[in-house]
């Protein structure tokens, strides 16, 4: 659409709004929408559905292959997408919900997309699912880690991401440092601390510090492998955070901090990129970004990075990574374009090319979920996956039996106030205590309980 | 303005003129190695050690800017995404543009029509109306930006370039009143009398005699309107919702929440959102200047 | 004008949020005691005055300086004078920027220029180091409004007679003299009533500091106004973001009092 055309609907979108308010509830009168479900009839709305992804090119994939299903069913809509930098996630969709103008299709962090479910601000898409078929998934994934709620199904699955130690392999064979694959966080840490010291400009290890989304997962990553939780859900979510496993996580943390960039306290995604990519790091923790960078930046980098599962927890042997699994959620308020979404959902997953296309628009960041995607003949035609197929497949297969994320904590049950605790930074401004304000590792985690504690209490009718 | 020439400092004065120069350069600095920055091309960005003139000149971060160039990278290099921050500049540069003309539209309207109506009539409260306002000036935005944006959710007017003219002129009309009634005050009202009597209509006097006489603080009052409103971070951020109603501010931060961060695209458009200003300014520096004068210092 | 002041004194006395509006309920005091209890309220309001004192002061100390020299020369001071005034018609949003290109630790200029004079031999982390983001954020503040003092000192030293100062070097005294006897008590007016009015606005800024940092690292640059953006946000508080506001706004009404005081004394 004419970019013209745009201001001047921003100029009088409150018409534009009444505009689709009329035709929606006069839909809604005839008695058409319950017709509408069971066939993919045309559709005679116009308007321009909002579509809400991350940093990435993904995102637009997407929206294009939404748009193809609107050519032929819907032509008056154009689905147009917006990206929400990390930054300021949880600010901006908290706005725009409270404006009452949230997006009309949203793929989100999923502890925020399950935190808006629980508050009953979602479609469910039970519907939907039907249409792609229950037992697609990839082995070691089910439905209900996308977002299932009370027995609903109310997120389709976008891709799964999870962050792993990502290592400079030519620095490490340098060094004689092993196996990534067989360390122990013992093993981690000297690696990190040999790395510091042998390679003058180089970090050992980079993690983010931050008061971000990104060291809240970092974090939860380690807790999770040293066995500890953030809320019990067999037990009513009571907080259980204070215990020696998070205490020992935090300790870690604090253990690797000199062998970190020395801007580590303000890093978030960002930051932890870059400093693989631009090789101030040796290693760090991270989802499949940076080897798009890698390869569109620096050759050299791209050559020798590897990525492996998490070191091990010495005592329980975990391994865990903190896994995005990310999906498509469609809010309720204000949508006019519930049902277009659902068709154009339904539509672009059941398409294997564009599901293909989605893939390799960032490999290996975005791990497919469908098993006939993994076997299609087009998809490992992409160069970044030819050159690192052991690390993508590390990536989209391997790593979902260690996978955990804060909204499902172990993959032991959802659990609705994850998205809250990230909008605090609560688990991030934990981590701070410890490696800024130089707070004992057990007083943070003493603090970080009572925030938690207090998440809880004043939230306490999302679980009822 | 008083000159003084004393011959025997002609030293004095040129040292007096560098050290002039050297404190303009002082504060134009970080707009000087901005626009250095965004004339230079990628590679040279991060190359050591850094030059103000850049090697090599290129317009390229202007042009992608216009152009709206893909902020992100793609290995399957067949498909490219279209849809990246960088591609609303034009339409966020006419967003600001649009809220900054009319919420100074409307502000100077009501503050001169306020402001003549209190010096010239007669009615209860009109003594404490400046005061307020300037009470109300002082009110930071922060304050004020929930309950406004509660009121903007019930009216339905979120991410529409209304609430946010709307916003700014509840923000400037204070200080804009503050700033005429004192310029009004000044204006002898023996003027109009005269004029009456020989016949002419209120409204006639008012645009013929008053306006032109109280023009430097309209100016003024404009120039204050007009950047509060182009600046504004706060209400647009809280305000406005879809990435295409964004003002120039805010959409400028997203560029800054990317993948990775493209300094010479940032400095470029740090340049292009103050560019407007600076035009203005240099234009209507004089009055700004003096209209400050006016309004700080004297009572 | 009027009416969003006074809905933000009552959604302070209210538990609000907006994702879920069926739960607000009237909370009375009880936002009030979350703020006087919170730990980081406390640390934004220590930080609010160190950042707000600092800041004053040094654009104070610039400003008057800045206006003296200004003062003298005299060719040109118009349009120096204009310049002047440059810092402020910047756009906030510019200027972080611009800033945090500039102290960016790996190829930013400052760090490089620094080192080049032998100032510092390694980088300086200046908006990741708790101290140094603090005094970043009082540079930027220091830079966008120390013309403003200018401005107004200018404005009133050239309205002291000349005769004064005539008169005085007859006397003999010195520039030193002069400075603290004839200058310093005719500025004393402006200099109070600018003063106080910095004051108010920088206790109060947003922008400067969440542009610049968003309050970190960690929360050692959180000011009162970025307590408040938080509460309401971020932890979808409205009720504590607007007592926060309350609170800013009695300190506000304090400071407008005495500048009220000084502004009768000024016109009688």
């Amino acid at each position: 659409m004419e970019k013209k055309n745009n201001q001047n609907k921003s100029f009088y979108s409150r018409r534009e709004f009444v505009k689709d308010l009329t035709v929606l509830s006069t839909g809604a009168a005839l008695g058409v929408s319950p017709l509408t479900s069971l066939a993919q009839t045309k559709s005679n709305k116009t308007g321009i559905v909002r579509v809400w992804g991350e940093p990435g090119p993904y995102g637009a994939v997407a929206a294009d292959a939404m748009n193809e299903w609107a050519a032929s069913n819907a032509p008056g809509l154009q689905f147009k997408i917006e990206t929400l930098g990390w930054d300021s996630v949880y600010v901006k969709l908290m706005t725009d919900m409270a404006a009452k103008r949230p997006a009309n299709c949203i793929s989100v962090e999923s502890p925020i997309a399950m935190q808006l479910m629980a508050q009953g601000l979602l479609e469910p898409v039970d519907d939907v699912v039907k249409k792609i078929g229950k037992s697609r998934l990839v082995d070691g994934a089910m439905w209900d880690y996308w977002g299932a709620w009370k027995g609903k199904q109310y997120v389709v699955p976008g891709h799964h991401q999870p962050h792993l130690l990502v290592v400079r392999m030519d620095v490490i064979n340098e060094l004689g440092l092993g196996d990534p694959d067989k360390w122990d966080w013992n093993d981690l840490l000297k690696a990190a601390k040999t790395i510091s010291e042998k390679k003058k400009d180089m970090a050992g290890i980079s993690l983010a510090l931050g008061r971000n989304l990104c060291t809240d997962y970092h974090f939860a990553a380690l807790m999770h492998s040293a066995g500890g939780r953030m809320f019990d859900q067999a037990n009513q979510y009571e907080v259980i955070f204070d215990s020696p496993a998070t205490v020992e996580a935090l300790t870690f943390i604090k253990e690797l901090q000199p062998f970190m960039p020395k801007a580590a306290v303000s890093s978030g995604f960002l930051e932890v990129t870059d400093s693989i990519v631009t090789g101030k790091a040796a290693m760090a923790f991270y989802w499949g970004r940076p080897y798009g960078r890698a390869f569109e930046e620096n050759k050299e980098v791209f050559k020798n990075i590897e990525s492996f599962n998490h070191a091990r927890n010495p005592k329980t042997g975990n391994r865990s990574n903190w896994n995005d699994f990310q999906g498509w959620c469609i809010p309720k308020l204000n949508n006019p374009y519930v049902q277009e979404v659902k068709d154009a959902l339904t539509y672009y997953q059941n398409s294997k090319k564009w599901q293909i296309r989605y893939a390799h628009s960032l490999v290996p960041n975005v791990g497919p979920v469908y098993k006939d995607v993994y076997t299609d003949p087009e998809f490992p035609k992409n160069p970044i996956f030819e050159a690192k197929k052991k690390t993508s497949m590390t990536y989209y297969a391997d790593s979902l039996k260690y996978s955990s994320s804060t909204a499902n904590e172990l993959l032991k049950g959802i659990n609705p106030f994850a998205g809250i605790v990230h909008g605090r930074s609560i688990l991030a401004e934990t981590v701070q205590k410890v490696v800024i304000d130089n707070w004992k590792p057990e007083d943070a985690v003493k603090w970080g309980h009572k925030q938690l504690e207090a998440v809880r209490k004043e939230h306490i009718a999302l679980i009822m | 303005m008083i000159k003084r020439f004393n011959k025997t400092s002609k030293i004095a004065s040129i040292s007096h003129f560098l050290i002039l120069a050297a404190i303009s350069l002082l504060i134009c600095f970080p707009l000087i190695w901005a626009l250095s920055t965004s004339l230079k091309p990628k590679s040279e960005l991060s190359s050591m050690p850094p030059t103000i003139i850049p090697k090599n000149i290129t317009l390229e971060n202007y042009q992608h800017l216009i152009t709206g160039k893909a902020q992100y990278f793609s290995a399957d290099l067949a498909y490219k995404a279209n849809s990246t921050p960088p591609q609303y500049f034009i339409g966020w540069f006419l967003n600001s543009f649009i809220v900054s003309f009319f919420s100074t539209l409307i502000s100077l309207a009501i503050s001169t029509l306020a402001a003549y109506s209190i010096t010239r009539f007669k009615y209860r409260g009109r003594k404490i109306v400046p005061y307020a306002s300037l009470l109300g000036y002082m009110v930071p935005s922060i304050i004020l930006v929930f309950p406004l944006f509660m009121v903007m959710v019930e009216l339905g007017l979120t991410d529409s370039l209304w609430s946010l003219v709307l916003g700014y002129v509840s923000i400037t009309l204070p200080f804009c009143m503050w700033l005429l009634w004192a310029f009004f005050r000044g204006i002898p009202i023996e003027l109009e009398e005269a004029a009456m009597i020989d016949g002419a209509s209120r409204i006639r006097v008012f645009i013929t005699i008053i306006l032109p006489m109280a023009f430097p603080g309209i100016i003024a009052a404009g120039i204050f309107s007009i950047i509060v409103s182009w600046n504004d971070f706060l209400f647009a951020r809280v305000f406005m919702n879809s990435i295409e109603n964004l003002p120039l501010t805010v959409g400028v931060m997203l560029f800054f929440e990317g993948v990775h961060v493209d300094w010479g695209l940032m400095m470029a458009s740090a340049v292009l959102m103050t560019l407007p200003m600076a035009i203005l300014f240099m234009l209507l520096q004089r009055h700004l200047v003096a209209g400050f004068g006016a309004g700080a210092v004297k009572g | 004008m009027l009416y969003p002041v006074a809905e933000a004194v009552r959604m302070s006395f209210y538990y609000i949020n907006p994702l879920m509006p069926d739960g607000n309920r009237f909370a009375g005091l009880e936002n009030f005691g979350f703020i006087f209890q919170d730990r980081l309220f406390w640390t934004s309001f220590y930080n609010a005055i160190y950042w707000t004192f600092f800041s004053v002061l040094l654009q104070t100390i610039f400003g008057v300086g800045l206006g003296l020299i200004l003062h003298r020369t005299l060719r040109g001071i118009s349009f120096f004078r204009g310049l002047l005034l440059f810092p402020y018609i910047v756009p906030t949003v510019v200027i972080a920027l611009c800033w945090q290109w500039m102290l960016n630790p790996e190829i930013g200029i400052v760090n490089h220029s620094l080192k080049e004079i032998g100032v510092i031999s390694e980088n300086v982390y200046w908006l990741s180091t708790p101290g140094m983001a603090m005094w970043s954020t009082i540079m930027l503040n220091v830079w966008k409004y120390t013309p403003f003092v200018t401005i107004c000192v200018l404005a009133r030293l050239q309205s002291i007679p000349l005769e004064l100062f005539d008169a005085a070097k007859i006397d003999g005294a010195g520039a030193i003299r002069r400075f603290f006897d004839i200058t310093l008590p005719q500025l004393a007016e402006v200099l109070a009533v600018v003063i106080v009015f910095r004051t108010i606005w920088t206790f109060n800024k947003f922008e400067e500091i969440y542009l610049l940092t968003r309050g970190g690292p960690g929360t050692s640059t959180f000011n009162l106004a970025i307590y408040s953006f938080e509460q309401s946000i971020a932890n979808l508080k409205m009720g504590v973001g607007a007592a926060t506001g309350v609170v800013m706004m009695f300190i506000l009404f304090i400071g407008s009092l005495i500048y009220l005081n000084l502004f009768k004394f000024e016109e009688d």
